[in-house]
């Protein structure tokens, strides 16, 4: 591979707040045409997809904004504007439904993540527990990816607030699912400590080629162990195994390959409670910056990062908040505000996210400009559960792909229409999309430029 | 208090359930039986549905039982890797036995295992006596003898049966051709050894069952588990742990499909210090106290409030589940009613007693003041069941309903505005008069009126469990009903929920789900039956529970599962 022999590793100063970090250039611009938008050798440059999620519903009365269309507004105080700086690459999509059967936060976190219904497991009671029934939609772009422009890593994710749901199943406690197809919970649990993360994707230093191939070799033992104990096995542990199969096959070939190239960021360290309260932005910043990184390096071109969970009761402290949000959501009486500045918070944790991607160069562009990410939450509003009028952004431009600036507001269609148009604004050809009362065939063609 | 209730006939099914529908005749479509509860169980004396247990399944190593693997295969002086390097453990339905049926192996899972296995066996490695000591021989060829019995019987260990013909030639085949590659013996070792490690064989217990023989006709047509199946099945209910060479010889004899021998296995492991601490685990998962050591209150509120007083809280209830279940001998409800506990410093002051120093636990016996008695009272309890800064009736309610009488509470109908109103400065209210406002919405009222009064009963208790007189600057009123049945307080309810059937019921039926790692359902009812009423011959005693819990055909039987598309 000719990529390979170019030293690709350079140092960017002040890329970071202005400090002196040394980070990778994996695009190397020798590499790319003389317009920086492809590789030499004709192939566009990767599009990266994400989930951006946070719990609990926004207050839609500040939310929206006060006009449709093109170049949308929303006064100084709204929740979305922190997104300002950026708003050139958001779009806002408001007016759509979750059409699967509802139920409390569960149908709304399925239908916004996977476009699908939930699945209750053992399906017994009222009280659910619920894992989803379908892949949640960064892992459907992980699929597309890695069938056309293969990354070390398939997808990755992190978690910025600590709260981890209370027991109503996995829908309440990750955010990437790969779907159930026989009642089995299949997830792809998120990074909750940064320094984990960083020790993940910049810790380990390269091993040795002989013992990357005996590590290889020992995991190709291990798939033919599973696949070989699979036919001895009822279809739900064969769906579990099938996934374990396809999760060390996926390791395997990370070994076989050459390692990404990336400089190492100093290690982030750990990020322990002050005074009682969850340094939240503070993680966000660095989880932030390690995501940004690691899409640079192209490490991964599929991502999620969970804000915080469905139904959270991460105390948002920063907002003014004394209690868990979901406790507040069910208790704080109109006009909300806690819940307002809640949002406010939560938009500006975002836009830091956002706004380290345009700040990464890229070609002839920035990072932002090849991401299509979809934020999102599972209700409209936490207080009555309401899964009418969902609050969705879509954000990047998906290299060209999508519009930005622009607020759609449908008249109560089904809220899939949203989560197409984020994966076609990925690239992903899809001609529909979504599950059961989920699917649809029309994307938002108000927010596309193809 | 209603004497024959208390002693009356253990048919639990229709007992919970026909107490239940007499109460809340009103509230159709609120509550269910957990478990079985479409409706058709209920009823008392309907037919018994035949015995149709889950399917077999295999079962993904929890951290701890990943843990003591290890420790088992290396020995005690491994250093394990932390759990936070490790695939977390989920909870489903209260339990991770269930999560740990469900779950698959992720990515990360798969990253996080690799990592583990080479951090153990670089550890077990760098110390020649050691690494010896594990094989057992010193290698000479890469395909030697020493090679073969070595992986023979570290595999027999680490897959918990004698490994195939195939899959010994594998283990082997693998370390010569690392050892060929790299020059070093030890090295094909090791990496056949991670083999082992990696292997689905060893992160699931696997178990697929064998026909139930011919001569049984009670189960024709059914699974058993296998004489090994078995002995993983009692080992890691009993002791987080992998079979002994002992347990794994009885396998071998095929003595682990006798019920009778089962049980006495069964006795002898619950007899060791870990099955204590492995049952612990267990009433950890039953009561989610697990989540005490992330309690977080508001320091505003609660000065004394501290990062270890959640796990104290955890602690202390897990001190009075061994005091009931294993040193008491008797009835296991005594958990409910008793005046004895076990505090340190900071949750002395909590509790308001004198003369307890010190992060160390001491037994106690509370004050003859009415206000504490049993784990209803306990500061563990009544803190995990509320919020930051203030009391849940609710949720103290939904507890002991769903996860103490094993009945169902529907969640809020979606469009309903949950808010309760807020207290009106001018016009000062308690939390418990607000939450009237339940009753007062027919949307709100069939299903809080199941759950609200029972946490007004409690509402002496603050959001930290501390007594109070009042609340927003008023009297506290307890006196409430449970199901009709009027009480004053958290003795009184203690008191109350102790001689339900339905807890009995629903302590057997929870160790049940545990030990079987799923939900029962219709056809496990008749096995289910059985062990509620095994736990009521023995008057609640929970070490008899376990045992019959090892012997009951739900835990020894499966069906066939699905197969193909």
């Amino acid at each position: 591979m000719t990529r390979s022999r170019f030293g690709r590793r350079m140092m960017l100063r002040g890329l970071f707040g202005g400090a002196t970090l040394g980070i990778g250039l994996p695009i190397f611009e020798c590499l790319l045409d003389d317009h920086g938008r492809r590789f030499a050798h004709g192939e566009e440059l990767p599009t990266r997809f994400g989930l951006w999620f946070f719990g609990n519903g926004v207050r839609l009365d500040s939310w929206l904004p006060t006009t449709e269309g093109s170049d949308w507004q929303v006064p100084a105080d709204a929740e979305l504007a922190p997104l300002a700086p950026v708003k050139e690459y958001v779009s806002v999509v408001s007016g759509l439904s979750v059409k699967t059967p509802r139920h409390p936060h569960h149908s709304g976190m399925a239908a916004i993540c996977s476009g699908g219904p939930h699945l209750k497991i053992d399906d017994v009671r009222d009280t659910i527990v619920s894992t989803f029934k379908y892949p949640s939609v960064d892992q459907i772009a992980a699929d597309h990816f890695q069938a056309t422009t293969p990354a070390p890593y398939r997808s990755l994710e992190v978690a910025i607030t600590r709260f981890r749901g209370t027991d109503e199943g996995t829908t309440f406690q990750y955010l990437s699912h790969n779907g159930s197809k026989a009642g089995e919970t299949n997830v792809n649990p998120s990074e909750e400590s940064p320094q984990a993360f960083f020790e993940r994707l910049f810790g380990m230093g390269t091993a040795e080629p002989l013992v990357r191939k005996a590590r290889a070799s020992v995991l190709d033992a291990v798939g033919d162990q599973i696949e070989a104990l699979e036919k001895k096995l009822g279809n739900r542990d064969k769906a579990r195994l099938d996934q374990h199969l396809e999760s060390v096959r996926d390791l395997e070939k990370r070994l076989n390959s050459p390692a990404a190239e990336c400089l190492k960021p100093s290690a982030p360290g750990e990020f322990p409670d002050v005074g009682g309260n969850e340094q939240m932005a503070e993680k966000n910043a660095v989880m932030s910056d390690l995501m940004v990184l690691a899409l640079a390096c192209q490490m991964t071109h599929a991502f999620s990062v969970m804000f915080s969970t469905c139904g959270s009761g991460a105390i948002m402290w920063p907002a003014g908040a004394t209690d868990g949000q979901h406790y507040m959501n069910h208790t704080e009486p109109a006009p909300w505000t806690k819940q307002h500045e809640s949002m406010k918070f939560t938009m500006a944790q975002l836009a830091y996210f956002v706004g380290k991607l345009k700040d990464t160069p890229e070609g002839d562009s920035n990072l932002l400009e090849r991401c299509a990410i979809q934020a999102c939450t599972e209700h409209a509003e936490g207080w009555t559960h309401l899964q009418d009028d969902m609050p969705v952004l879509l954000i990047g431009k998906g290299g060209g792909r999508l519009k930005g600036n622009v607020h759609f507001r449908g008249a109560g269609g089904n809220a899939s229409r949203a989560l197409m148009t984020a994966l076609r604004g990925a690239g992903l050809p899809l001609t529909e999309f979504g599950y059961e009362e989920g699917k649809v065939s029309n994307p938002i063609t108000e927010l596309l430029n193809v | 208090m209603d004497a024959k209730r208390f002693d009356a006939p253990p048919s639990a099914w229709g007992r919970a359930a026909g107490v239940v529908a007499l109460a809340i005749a009103t509230a159709a479509g609120c509550v269910g039986d957990i478990g079985g509860g479409d409706g058709r169980m209920g009823g008392g004396g309907s037919k018994k549905p035949a015995f149709v247990p889950a399917a077999p399944t295999i079962h993904r190593l929890s951290q701890v039982q990943l843990t003591n693997s290890w420790r088992a295969l290396f020995g005690a002086s491994l250093v394990p890797p932390p759990a936070s390097a490790l695939p977390s453990d989920d909870q489903l339905y209260g339990f991770t036995s269930i999560s740990a049926a469900t779950r698959t192996i992720s990515p990360l899972d798969a990253e996080q295992y690799e990592t583990a296995t080479y951090g153990v066996l670089e550890q077990v490695w760098a110390e020649p006596a050691w690494r010896e000591s594990v094989v057992g021989c010193a290698p000479t060829v890469s395909d030697g003898p020493c090679v073969a019995n070595y992986f023979a019987s570290f595999g027999r260990r680490a897959f918990r049966r004698p490994l195939e013909v195939e899959e010994l030639a594998r283990f082997v085949a693998l370390s010569a051709e690392v050892a060929t590659s790299t020059g070093e013996l030890w090295e094909g070792l090791r990496f056949g050894t991670a083999a082992v490690l990696q292997s689905p064989h060893f992160l699931f217990r696997i178990e697929s069952g064998e026909s139930a023989p011919g001569d049984d006709a009670a189960h024709a047509g059914l699974l058993r588990f296998t004489s090994y199946e078995m002995a993983s099945r009692l080992s890691f209910l009993l002791t987080d742990a992998p079979p002994s060479d002992t347990l794994l010889d009885a396998a071998a004899s095929g003595e682990l499909v006798d019920p009778m021998r089962v049980r006495s296995y069964a006795e002898a492991l619950l007899h060791t210090p870990e099955a204590r601490d492995t049952l612990v685990r267990f009433f950890r998962d039953f009561m989610s106290i697990g989540r005490l050591d992330q309690l977080d209150k508001s320091v505003d509120l609660f000065p004394q409030f501290t990062a270890t007083l959640g796990p104290s809280m955890r602690t202390e209830l897990e001190k009075l589940f061994l005091d009931t279940a294993f040193e008491k001998v008797g009835d296991f409800r005594q958990l409910f009613t008793t005046n004895r506990t076990f505090v340190n410093e900071e949750l002395a002051n909590i509790y308001g007693i004198a003369g307890v120093v010190g992060p160390d636990f001491v037994p106690v016996t509370l004050p003859d003041d009415g206000r504490r008695a049993g784990l209803l009272t306990t500061p563990g309890f009544l803190a995990l069941n509320a919020h930051k800064t203030a009391t849940s009736p609710t949720h103290r309610g939904r507890f002991v309903r769903i996860s103490l009488l094993c009945e169902d509470v529907a969640p809020p109908p979606p469009g309903v505005d949950t808010t309760i109103p807020e207290p009106d400065p001018d016009k000062p209210t308690t939390l418990r008069e607000r939450l009237e406002a339940h009753r007062e919405s027919d949307q709100c009222r069939s299903c809080h009126m199941l759950m609200d009064p029972i946490g007004f009963g409690l509402e002496h208790f603050d959001a930290l469990g501390q007594w109070r007189e009042t609340d927003n600057g008023l009297p506290v009123d307890v006196a409430s009903d449970l199901d009709g049945e009027p009480f004053e307080g958290g003795v009184e309810l203690g008191q109350l929920v102790a001689e339900l059937p339905s807890l009995g019921a629903c302590v057997a039926r929870r160790f049940y789900q545990h030990a079987t790692a799923h939900l029962d359902k219709f056809g496990d009812q008749a096995a289910v039956d059985a062990l509620v009423a095994a736990f009521v011959a023995s008057d609640y005693d929970f070490k008899k529970l376990v045992i019959e819990l090892v012997v009951n055909d739900g835990f020894r039987y499966a069906s066939v599962p699905e197969v193909g598309p």
